[in-house]
């Protein structure tokens, strides 16, 4: 069966020379120490030691399988990969622009677009559509880079966060 | 559109102006394979199987707040009780798998790891025994490692040989962490009836019926049900109270199942459980008996407190097990004193005793928790505390706990600051009187009866 762990007292009973271990065998920082110091080599049949990829266990390979799976609430009207953008700030021309614009060097088309005015504040809603190979993470984060503390603040969150939310 | 704009508006005020967040996102790891003749040996295997599973998820639970902008505010790692991987060594002194533990924890960037973990609750086995012993030293030594004990079971009865122990360690653990306000005991939790998928510090610990790595999610939201609750007005009745509970419930804990997902299918492993728990903390609006005092008592504590926490621990249960395919941990309501601004308050103006803490108890998710008492509170004063706390839970099915803090040096009435989401506690007073002849008697309370429940 393979070792599971070398650790610092398996490398000094070996002493000298090299310690061949498994692929998924896990050397303590220890152990690693240890060799170093005792100028013992570690490695595996296929070479270099380097940690393995965690195993975690029986039930995780099941779960990767079983998890896409899971019934996710659905909304009507649903337009694949996007995002709900709502920006709240003080009015004044131009706002709409600059979140549009931004927007379309980002690659994301708008889907619908709802703004208010109340009391000289702005209340916008976008839902946007992601292009495929636009990801999320940069277009959200340029997105609430716009505005500012005395201007406004835009939110963009995950179509999935209200699904999740909203939908049964 | 495929969501109406209110929906949209209610959404980002839960997360802006409610607090709503994920509370914990916590690893549970397997560490029964570290087991090992040698003490050095085991340290040594727990703390490279901890980082090898954990050294990715703050980075993971960060991905996943910037990607669908829900705030992740703990990651957290969770242990096989360590009693159990620490029996093949034969030790007496155990403390240094804690400093291992803790070691893991600073490297993977959690603040929080638990699993020094025993259980006790019919007898002990002598790696529980000299994991009780090193709970002092291994709480004083570290910083993040948590310590949990199960004292008690519905189907076992009341170790009350343990808890006698259990409180002169609880009070050795505040003298060792003197200068800190004994904030040791701030890491040290009993329970009867443990849960053994609990996301939440500091009784985060996997049971030995848990898979090999497990990610399980710990929701909050003690804000956005006030502010339901608020918007509801003073005038509804309490089908209407519940119901609104029930739904804001359902939406929070649908985020937890979200995050679930998600940080399962990213880190590669099984998803556990999502703990539908409301858990305050001392941020303004952040507070369960605020939601207590909407409902319609004056302060928390007062006549009516627990049939309002009654309602609002279903409320939130019936919500959240809607909301989520695997429900789990403590869920319910967290009445943590020194973590709850409205309950320190409620402390503060003399509304809230100790004795109306422990009838709420009977009724919410877990028990007294992060009590402050005085430094000085005789040993058989807290061992009583705790075990009429295990016996509620022991006869009514329930999971209860005590994290209870003698605070050295201080008096009834004074205050202790620790900090953080450790928050504020004004010292309560015990009573002068104790329970010495029950104490000194030892044994154990046999397990209740099943039947005849009345």
């Amino acid at each position: 069966m393979a070792r599971r762990f070398l650790t610092a007292d398996d490398v000094r009973q070996k002493g000298s020379g090299e310690i061949v271990v498994d692929a998924e065998t896990i050397v303590t920082p220890q152990a690693l120490e240890t060799a170093r110091a005792a100028n013992i080599v570690i490695r595996t049949q296929a070479g270099a030691y380097s940690e393995p990829m965690p195993d975690r266990g029986p039930d995780a390979a099941t779960a990767i399988r079983s998890l896409p799976n899971l019934p996710e609430p659905a909304a009507d009207g649903d337009v694949g990969p996007s995002a709900v953008v709502t920006a709240v700030g003080k009015n004044r021309p131009g706002v709409l622009a600059e979140l549009t614009g931004a927007l379309a060097k980002a690659g994301v088309s708008v889907h619908d677009i709802s703004q208010r005015v109340i009391e000289g504040y702005f209340h916008l809603i976008l839902v946007v559509e992601l292009d495929p190979g636009v990801s999320f993470g940069p277009v959200k984060q340029q997105l609430e880079c716009l505005g500012g503390p005395d201007d406004y603040a835009v939110r963009v969150m995950h179509q999935r966060v209200f699904r999740f939310m909203h939908r049964v | 559109m495929p969501f109406t704009d209110s929906e949209i508006l209610e959404t980002v005020r839960m997360f802006e102006l409610e607090t709503l967040d994920i509370r914990t996102v916590t690893l549970g790891i397997n560490l029964l394979d570290c087991a090992d003749p040698s003490l050095e040996a085991t340290a040594e295997k727990v703390y490279a199987k901890i980082v090898h599973h954990a050294r990715h998820l703050v980075a993971t639970a960060n991905a996943i707040t910037a990607d669908f902008g829900i705030p992740i505010v703990n990651k957290r790692i969770a242990t096989t009780p360590i009693a159990l991987v620490a029996a093949a060594c034969g030790s007496r002194d155990i403390v240094p798998i804690a400093r291992a533990m803790d070691a893991a924890a600073r490297e993977c960037g959690v603040d929080f790891i638990g699993g020094f973990t025993a259980y006790v609750y019919k007898g002990f086995s002598n790696a529980d025994r000299a994991l009780f012993e090193s709970i002092p030293e291994a709480l004083a030594q570290t910083e993040r490692v948590c310590s949990s004990v199960a004292l008690a079971s519905t189907r076992a009865g009341i170790n009350m040989d343990a808890i006698a122990r259990f409180s002169e360690i609880v009070l050795e653990t505040a003298r060792l962490t003197a200068d800190r306000g004994g904030l040791g005991c701030a890491k040290l939790v009993c329970f009867a009836n443990a849960v053994e998928d609990n996301p939440f510090v500091a009784g985060a610990h996997i049971g030995i019926g848990e898979p090999e790595t497990v990610v399980n999610v710990g929701v909050s939201g003690p804000g956005v049900v006030r502010s339901a609750l608020e918007r509801l007005g003073p005038e509804a009745d309490l089908l209407a109270v519940a119901e609104t509970i029930k739904r804001m419930a359902f939406k929070v804990t649908r985020m937890g199942e979200l995050v679930g997902r998600e940080a399962a299918r990213r880190l590669g492993t099984t998803f556990g459980i999502v703990d539908i728990s409301l858990a305050p903390t001392p941020a303004l609006g952040d507070s369960v008996s605020d939601i207590l005092e909407l409902i319609g008592v004056d302060r928390t504590g007062a006549p009516g407190t627990t049939v309002a926490l009654a309602l609002l621990t279903d409320a939130v249960k019936k919500g959240g097990a809607m909301a989520s395919s695997s429900v789990g941990g403590l869920s319910g309501a967290f009445i943590p004193v020194s973590e709850d601004s409205g309950m320190i308050e409620a402390v503060r103006v003399g509304a809230l005793s100790l004795a109306k803490l422990e009838a709420m108890t009977s009724v919410c998710s877990v028990g007294l928790d992060m009590v402050a008492v005085p430094g000085d509170t005789p040993v058989a004063t807290i061992f009583g505390i705790i075990a009429d706390e295990m016996a509620i839970g022991m006869v009514n099915h329930k999971t209860t706990a005590v994290r209870i803090i003698p605070v050295p040096g201080k008096g009834p009435g004074e205050t202790v600051e620790w900090g953080g989401l450790l928050g504020t506690a004004i010292v309560q007073d015990p009573g002068r009187f104790s329970c010495p002849r029950l104490f000194s008697r030892g044994g154990r309370v046999p397990a209740p009866i099943q039947s005849y429940r009345n």
